[in-house]
């Protein structure tokens, strides 16, 4: 029973072409050893959108945000990307796991 | 130091916590020696795996991060949710009687087959968040020199020892419970962290259909949160952060995610519910 929305879901997503959409608005982060730049990337509301992560630091870093249902580690030098829900306006906010200590980065939606 | 200490305690304490539940359960078994065994077979192979993902991630990161990857690690997740039920269901059919069972022969083929669960818990247990501490310690250790170094390695020990601690604590509450107290507890804890890890591998699963071109549908099902309740309970920080680890609590959950865990709840409710020490079919 738990698996049946999940198995459509899946089938869903084989039948459909497997390609990303090139006009879904995408955002740059770069991640440096738990520093994040820009600190808060705004984005509009609504719409599903990607963020292109990029780790220049010289240590791995998990990017992770509950709320973004996002949990990704990234070894240094690696580009990667993640694709964010619609998310109604508001902060949300984002961290690199591996340094907590470090303020966290948020993404506004408006 | 206190960075190090956290991150390890926080990264292993949930695989300890399962170990601890598994070995506590196994041992009071008939055939406790031969479960036991299973277990650190399982850990030890858990231990491997992780060095191995380590590895990849560290020397293949491009293709570690990118979509096959997330797939894998939702099925991981999947397939320890899976186990975590199984597990209980096993626990709660045989669980009850907990004194040396006479009836050898039963005994024994229940050792094979449950001692296969017991060693793929423990392993995935041990690999999922075992990888990226692994990750996590290899960064730390290649980048920092000297006195840091000695302290960062210093934290990650004491890390370690506080899990141990945490661990401790746990079998330590079995002297002021008693075992049937004690059981119930594990297998509500074995079943929210199920929970949890169904929540993670759906939602990941959900992160790869938004990035690929479905129907418009499926984007509200697996995007859309249903509601908020962030402003009451935030499931970034805090109690609902733990919350969020621990039993797959979200302020903002999808469609999809609200369905898995309402589905979850009911099959795993329905499924315990009528086994009785009396009628008990054959074990599966």
């Amino acid at each position: 029973m738990k698996r049946l929305p999940l198995a459509c879901l899946m089938l869903a997503g084989a039948v459909a072409p497997i390609t990303a959409r090139a006009e879904l608005p995408t955002y740059e982060l770069i991640l440096r050893d738990g520093h994040f730049t820009p600190a808060v990337l705004e984005v509009p509301a609504g719409q599903r959108f990607k963020i292109v992560l990029k780790n220049n630091g010289q240590g791995p870093a998990e990017f992770e945000s509950t709320p973004l249902r996002v949990e990704k580690v990234l070894s240094p030098g690696v580009t990667t990307f993640v694709v964010i829900h619609p998310l109604s306006p508001g902060h949300y906010p984002f961290f690199d796991e591996f340094n907590p200590q470090l303020p966290e980065g948020g993404i506004l939606a408006k | 130091m206190n960075q190090s200490m956290f991150i390890v305690w926080r990264e292993s304490v949930e695989a300890l916590l399962v170990i601890g539940i598994l070995q506590a359960w196994a041992s009071q078994q008939g055939q406790g020696n031969r479960l036991v065994k299973f277990l650190w077979a399982g850990v030890l192979l858990g231990l491997m795996l992780s060095g191995l993902l380590a590895v990849l991630i560290l020397f293949a990161g491009e293709a570690m991060s990118g979509s096959a990857s997330e797939w894998f690690q939702a099925a991981l997740a999947l397939v320890a949710s899976l186990l975590m039920v199984q597990m209980v269901g096993w626990m709660h059919r045989h669980g009850r009687t907990l004194t040396f069972d006479l009836r050898q022969h039963a005994d024994r083929h229940l050792a094979r087959r449950g001692g296969l669960g017991l060693l793929l818990l423990a392993m995935l247990a041990v690999s999922r968040e075992g990888s990226e501490t692994v990750v996590f310690l290899y960064g730390a250790g290649a980048r920092l020199r000297g006195p840091q170094l000695g302290l960062f390695a210093v934290g990650s020990v004491m890390g370690l020892v506080l899990s141990a601690l945490t661990l401790a604590l746990l079998h330590g509450s079995r002297r002021f419970i008693s075992w049937r107290r004690f059981f119930a507890l594990s297998e509500a804890v074995l079943l929210m962290l199920g929970a949890a890890l169904l929540v993670s591998g759906t939602e990941r699963i959900g992160g790869q259909l938004l990035a690929l071109d479905v129907p418009e549908q499926v984007y509200s099902l697996v995007g859309e949160a249903l509601w908020d309740s962030s402003a009451v309970l935030s499931d970034s920080h805090g109690l609902g952060s733990f919350l969020a680890g621990f039993a797959g609590y979200r302020a903002t959950p999808s469609g999809l995610t609200l369905l898995v865990w309402l589905g979850y709840w009911l099959v795993v409710g329905g499924w315990l519910r009528p086994r009785t020490a009396d009628n008990l079919p054959c074990p599966t």
